[in-house]
């Protein structure tokens, strides 16, 4: 099966290879777990390793802290743009959404023009902003979603959690269900100091590695590790020895 | 009125191509703000509300500056559904130019003679 790789070293392992062509992930995490490092370094890595020009999409961050940002990585954000391999484009929810289902919209002229076949939308949050109504707003980000494959664009995109340590808050847009794969990052405090967790929850068609496992954000971006060892409830923010489980558990009854 | 004659020669003493940007399109300090904002920002595509929310600025302000700077063929002024949207040109003439001016601003000196141009022009 066709994979597309995300180039972070560990992940694909996790992926069996890959992500599946033309899906969409998402990447939910805290502030400074690292979505968009993990974002940018599937499009840095698409360029250099697979020649696949890529889209930035950004409705916060100005690109000019996308160029900042990847330079202390080593990735050149400004060159790989004036080679026409990368565009990063800042707009709203509402107009890229508009723009995505006009024919001929910036988006699809630009996917054609530079055989782009990834894009990182930082972040899907913000179409929050567009409506409160929850359901509206599932069928909006699905229309969104929709508009992404339909130009063969694998994508990235990331989801802002407010929780800094523990369990996720819950989804009111229920966009994990809308994604084909969903990834999430988490703090977690061990022994008082804060390491960082990533699990694959959910991959629509494919198999995948269940284990949460440790990453770090590097000189050269992520690098996932491996599984922690010997403690439960890592996903909760604040796990416990195995061992202290099994007292509680069974000994102190 | 002799003073003010020097002054204006002095102030004038600068690259003629840049001159006339200012003269002619940079002639509002939200104009600057703008070409600065989309000469670092190239493929921004975005209502009046939200540039100017990127800008810093207020968006009555914002909003008729960006239409002065599609009238002279700096930005581009589009009709997206319901929304107008901005962008910059495509015209590497026009991103040149651009290009030029930020760099230039860079220095105080121009810097100085700039806000001189742009305050004369608001008299």
């Amino acid at each position: 099966m066709e994979r597309v790789k995300t180039g972070v070293p560990g992940l694909d392992e996790m992926l069996r290879g890959g992500l599946l062509p033309q899906t969409t992930t998402l990447v939910e995490g805290a502030p400074g777990t690292g979505k968009t490092t993990l974002g940018m370094q599937f499009i840095y890595n698409g360029i250099i390793e697979c020649d696949e020009p890529g889209i930035i999409l950004t409705f916060e961050q100005f690109p000019s802290q996308f160029y900042r940002d990847a330079a202390n990585f080593g990735w050149d954000f400004r060159r790989l743009e004036e080679e026409g391999k990368l565009r990063i484009i800042m707009t709203s929810p509402e107009v890229s959404l508009q723009d995505l289902q006009r024919v001929g919209g910036q988006i699809e002229a630009l996917a054609r023009e530079m055989g782009a076949r990834r894009i990182l939308v930082d972040s899907i949050s913000h179409f929050q902003r567009l409506t409160h109504d929850p359901l509206q707003l599932r069928h909006l980000t699905y229309t969104f979603v929709n508009g992404l494959k339909r130009e063969g664009l694998t994508a990235i995109l990331t989801w802002e959690s407010p929780v800094l340590l523990g369990e996720p808050g819950e989804h009111d847009i229920g966009i994990p269900f809308i994604v084909d794969t969903y990834i999430i990052l988490r703090y977690v405090e061990i022994e008082s100091a804060v390491h960082k967790a990533l699990l694959v929850l959910k991959m629509r068609g494919s198999d995948h590695d269940k284990d949460i496992r440790q990453f770090d954000i590097t000189s050269r971006g992520i690098e996932v590790r491996s599984r922690f060892e010997g403690h439960e409830g890592i996903m909760s923010g604040s796990p416990r020895r195995m061992a202290d489980s099994f007292v509680q558990a069974f000994v102190r009854r | 009125m002799e003073r003010e004659d020097l002054v204006g020669r002095v102030m004038a003493d600068m690259d003629p191509e840049l001159l006339n940007f200012l003269r002619t399109q940079v002639n509002s300090f939200v104009k600057w703000d703008l070409i600065r904002f989309f000469g670092e920002n190239p493929y921004t595509t975005d209502t009046a509300e939200n540039i100017a929310r990127y800008a810093g600025r207020n968006v009555e302000a914002t909003q008729a500056e960006l239409a002065e700077l599609a009238a002279q063929g700096v930005l581009v002024e589009q009709r997206l559904g319901e929304m107008t949207v901005y962008s910059l040109s495509s015209n590497p003439e026009v991103r040149r130019l651009i290009q030029r001016f930020l760099e230039a601003s860079n220095d105080r000196q121009f810097r100085v003679k700039a806000i001189y141009h742009i305050i004369r022009g608001m008299r």
